[in-house]
């Protein structure tokens, strides 16, 4: 199999699945930790993984289908497009954006790593990738630190559009939204826009 | 050029003399915490007891005089108040006495400095670790040059937990070192892992080690799951920053660097990747003045200096706050 991408958490090859082209995300063993938490981290994650992709499927969200799940593997469906991270950024693609994660946190996920760098954009077409830290919860703290992740990744006035939609999307919008003022009081979580 | 740095933030008063980037000397005294933790004031009594001895120690150990003396650093945070008040102090009176100039440094680029360039490294991701901070940096140049934080602690400093829980649990001070020695032979127990993308927590790791020590866990159990699980969590957080970066060097630094089992599982993440690794002998990462006197030098010889009516401290300076030089 062929590297597609090596991230901290995994390693994506290209396959295929019954003649179609995919991609499968496999979570190797690290080195550096023991063996009963490695295995641990791996099982719960690529499990996790597959649960909120599918939920968020359901929602309407657009993320890669899954094709079959493994232990410490996802066999996903592989979508076209760029990273949003080495991207020109628009106000629409924030504006669809916001909607997303609207929709995601409407149906309790978060997405727990949600940057750029997780955005894949194809035209107008916007999904979601990289579900290796999401989870299913209902926390205001958790999908406030959704925003956070965004906010402090991009320019401040793309971010300001993204949040307005998010706004309009989200039923606990405004709670979220107070929330994350909050966390950023806090200190330690400053805006840490990369220059 | 002849550069004295003073470091006071927390328990240590260190003074360095440094030379064109070569330590002369390194000498400290540090306030012993006992088994009740830092009680600021005590410790600024300390340091003011000590520091005129330990100011003339550093440098008769690296036979310079007042007037070789081109310049004086101090740490201008963060760190705890009235101890850093001590060394403010005493930098100013240096500076005043001695007619010469003056530089207050940030603590953590300290330490990360002096590491950096006694191991070679250009641009690293580093991951600095001490009691109160926890952190992954890399160099940017823009809007000014500084340590940009891609990932930090969303509570408190590793340092900190393993601290707080070795006093829970009855261990003696170093804590640290304690709890590494308590851990070996330990066999694994679950405990809460919290990661998210390059920042982590450990608040939720330290309450549910300090209830099962309550139930009656073994703490040699504790101590080393604790360690795996900790550790584990800033090498996730800190491979991540090297791939996200595609940095090829990596670098550890900070009091928590002193941990052998940490610096062996950084050896990993960065064998993994093929970066360098790099890391300092432990007199550079225990808290000390010859990386003040380092890095104040730097910054003398790029020009930069304040007027010693505008030099103050800063007990929550943040380590992207400061411009490097």
């Amino acid at each position: 199999m062929k590297i597609f991408s090596e991230g901290a958490e995994a390693k994506i090859y290209s396959t295929d699945v019954l003649g179609q082209p995919a991609l499968v995300k496999v979570r190797e063993a690290k080195a550096y930790r023991v063996k009963k938490l490695d295995e641990e981290i791996r099982s719960s994650r690529t499990k996790t993984e597959a649960r909120t992709l599918q939920r968020a499927h359901k929602l309407g969200v657009r993320v890669p289908r899954i094709l079959a799940v493994g232990k410490f593997s996802i066999y996903l469906e592989q979508l076209g497009g760029k990273l949003m991270r080495d991207s020109e950024h628009h106000a629409k693609t924030f504006v669809e954006l916001g909607k997303m994660l609207g929709m995601m946190h409407n149906g309790n996920i978060i997405h727990g790593d949600f940057t750029p760098a997780n955005v894949l954009l194809d035209g107008s077409r916007v999904a979601l990738i990289d579900f290796g830290l999401a989870e299913v919860t209902v926390s205001i703290e958790e999908k406030a630190l959704d925003l956070l992740l965004m906010k402090r990744s991009v320019d401040p006035k793309m971010y300001a559009a993204f949040e307005k939609s998010y706004a309009s999307t989200c039923k606990n919008a405004a709670e979220i939204i107070e929330r994350l003022a909050e966390v950023e009081k806090r200190g330690r979580y400053q805006v840490r826009t990369l220059v | 050029m002849v550069v004295l740095g003073i470091e006071s933030s927390a328990h240590t008063f260190g003074v360095g003399v440094v030379d064109n980037g070569r330590v002369l000397s390194n000498e400290k005294e540090m306030y012993k915490i006992g088994t009740t933790g830092m009680i600021p004031a005590k410790a600024a009594e300390f340091h003011v007891k000590n520091a005129p001895e330990v100011i003339a120690r550093a440098m008769e150990r690296a036979n310079v005089g007042p007037k070789d003396i081109t310049g004086v650093g101090y740490t201008r945070g963060p760190g705890i108040g009235p101890c850093l008040q001590v060394g403010e102090l005493s930098a100013k009176s240096v500076a005043d006495e001695l007619g010469v100039k003056i530089v207050p440094v940030h603590h953590g680029v300290c330490h990360i400095e002096i590491v950096r360039a006694l191991s070679g490294l250009k641009n690293p991701i580093v991951l600095y670790v001490s009691g109160g901070n926890s952190q992954i940096l890399k160099r940017m140049e823009k809007p000014k040059p500084h340590y940009h934080i891609l990932g930090e602690t969303f509570d408190i400093g590793v340092g900190n937990m393993l601290d707080s829980f070795a006093r829970e649990i009855k261990l003696d001070p170093a804590w640290g070192s304690s709890v590494e020695k308590t851990a070996l032979g330990g066999d694994f127990i679950d405990l809460p892992y919290t990661v998210k993308g390059m920042d982590f927590s450990f608040t939720g790791l330290q309450t549910r080690a300090t209830e099962l020590a309550k139930e009656g866990k073994s703490n040699r159990d504790l101590c080393y799951s604790m360690q795996e699980v900790a550790y584990a969590m800033l090498c996730e957080a800190t491979e991540r920053a090297l791939l996200l970066t595609k940095s090829t060097e990596l670098c550890v630094a900070g009091g928590v660097a002193q941990s052998t089992k940490l610096k062996n599982m950084l050896v990993e993440v960065a064998k993994e990747h093929g970066a360098k690794f790099g890391y300092a002998g432990n007199e550079y990462n225990a808290d000390n003045g010859a990386m003040i006197a380092f890095v104040a030098e730097m910054m003398l010889k790029k020009g930069v200096h304040s007027r010693i009516e505008d030099c103050d401290i800063e007990q929550k300076y943040r380590t992207d706050q400061m411009v490097l030089p």
